[in-house]
């Protein structure tokens, strides 16, 4: 499967009377926008805010980040089992507004959203911060349950996405990157002498509002299974979580996971990227134990020599990531997990709720419980009063004069599972 | 805070979801529950039945209570 991506690098975004991309200026019709995104009887009002990198704005509780991209060859459309059909996604050509993305946000739904500073301190934590954000801010009708509540902003967003990709169908690219993997046995055969390396993708799957879907379908209801890595630059995955918004994956996360992209860096360099496991971590043991038991399975049936595990969250999932390693590590296949740490506001405590002497390669985005203070920003988009009850923040985060005392937890993307962060460590 | 309780010498039962993550941090005594987020409960079942199923699980943790055991032991089924 060979997937075309036709990167449009937008370097700044206005409204105007038409939305269209000219000179790299993403143009954006901001009632058109605001009528395609409202398209839901479970919703109120939709208002549009630009936000731009260096600007002085706070968006909160931030919800979803999502691409614009557009299917311009091949089968299928973005986000399947939500936008477009559930054709097979992953081939062909998609061309990337690169640059921009869509922020939702609105009422909270839960305890669970994050916080995107355009400048300041907060702006280093976040990768949203460095891209030409079209915030859609969606309330719904009152009389909404939360579970629907977050499926309406969730839907909404994916609808501005998919609107505002339309804008580069018929643009060129500045670039194009392409991606391939071949079927297993072609795959193997190419590279026979590079060490074959497989990804077990975990998803965050424990319900109440944490929850991710493959093709529509909720992934705490799947079995573990293959995918080629290009489905999800097409939107096979999408998010519908951010509890504890720094190492919940958005979509935007999963259309450019530089996990996958770092793999296809190396194919046929250093080594052979067979493709994806995906999996899910669920709040039963025997669905811990029955999804890693299979994931295991299927990195041994695919051949691979290696694994790279990610795990999306913390605490029980640990568990996951733990069986996962454990599990295919007894196979003969070495692995790498990658990671976050809640190792308290001092770094001074176990990082992670469960451990393993077979986890001998570890990578670690950073300690999410690290404190941070907000300064205030002139603009806030969205209810900065929500800072006192999301995750990473207490009661009184939210200082008189609008400045936010809180841990890296409520930062959109800071400890980010994937590596789509700015944290890093020297040794000295 | 089990291993603490422990300490000080009082038996202790861990009524818990992921028995790995128990085992990792030392509990001794160890029962198995329903899922993280309803560890002794469950609302897709009926009122009498869960009631039933609450009991059994808090029998089950009195019983390992009162168990001597040699080691970190898991009380399943």
């Amino acid at each position: 499967m060979r997937l075309e991506l036709g990167d449009i690098l937008i370097k700044d975004v206005q409204f105007g009377a038409k939305t269209e991309v000219k000179d790299g200026v993403l143009f954006v019709d901001k009632d058109a926008l605001a009528k395609i995104a409202g398209d839901d009887e479970r919703i109120k009002s939709v208002e549009v805010f630009l936000a731009r990198p260096g600007e002085s704005v706070r968006i909160i509780p931030v919800k979803d980040v999502v691409e614009p991209r557009v299917k311009v060859e091949g089968p299928g459309g973005l986000f399947p089992g939500f936008i477009a059909g559930v054709e097979q996604v992953g081939s062909g050509r998609t061309n990337v507004l690169k640059g921009a993305a869509v922020v939702t946000t609105g009422k909270i739904v839960g305890f669970q959203e994050g916080i995107i500073d355009m400048s300041g301190p907060g702006a280093q934590y976040t990768p949203f911060s460095k891209t030409c954000n079209v915030v859609v801010k969606v309330e719904p009708i009152d009389t909404l349950k939360q579970h629907e509540h977050e499926v309406v902003v969730r839907l909404a967003g994916f609808r501005a996405a998919t609107y505002l990709g339309e804008a580069g169908r018929d643009v060129k690219p500045d670039a194009v990157r392409a991606f391939e993997t071949k079927p297993l046995l072609e795959q193997a055969k190419q590279y026979p002498d590079l060490p074959k390396v497989v990804y077990a993708y975990m998803l965050q799957t424990q319900g109440l509002l944490h929850n991710t879907y493959f093709y529509g379908v909720d992934v705490r209801q799947i079995v573990p299974t293959f995918m080629y890595p290009t489905e999800v630059m097409d939107g096979a995955i999408t998010s519908g979580n951010c509890v504890s918004a720094c190492d919940k994956n958005p979509t935007y996360v999963h259309q450019n996971s530089p996990v996958i992209e770092d793999l296809y860096t190396e194919h046929g360099k250093t080594i052979n990227f067979l493709g994806c496991v995906v999996t899910n971590e669920n709040v039963t043991l025997a669905d811990k134990e029955r999804s890693s038991n299979m994931t295991a399975k299927l990195v041994e049936f695919l051949g691979a020599d290696a694994a790279i595990i990610s795990e999306e969250g913390f605490g029980n999932p640990d568990a996951d990531l733990v069986m996962n390693c454990n599990k295919i590590e007894k196979k003969g296949i070495k692995t790498t997990l990658i990671t976050d740490e809640y190792a308290g506001q001092d770094g001074g405590s176990q990082s992670l709720a469960d451990s393993t002497p077979l986890g001998d390669a570890c990578v670690t985005a950073g300690n999410a419980n690290e404190v941070i203070t907000l300064p205030v920003m002139k603009t806030v988009l969205g209810y900065p009063e929500v800072a006192n009850v999301i995750a990473g923040g207490w009661d009184g985060s939210l200082a008189a004069d609008g400045s936010i005392t809180a841990e890296i937890q409520v930062i959109t993307g800071a400890t980010n599972e994937l590596g789509f962060n700015y944290l890093t460590a020297k040794t000295i | 805070m089990v291993k603490e309780i422990e300490r000080h010498g009082f038996p202790v039962v861990h009524m818990c979801t992921v028995v790995p993550i128990s085992l990792t941090v030392g509990a001794n005594r160890i029962v198995p529950t329903v899922a993280i987020p309803h560890p002794l409960g469950n609302p897709a079942m009926e009122p009498a039945d869960e009631k039933e199923l609450r009991r059994k699980l808090v029998k089950k943790a009195l019983k390992a209570l009162t168990t001597e055991v040699d080691g970190q032991t898991v009380f399943g089924d």
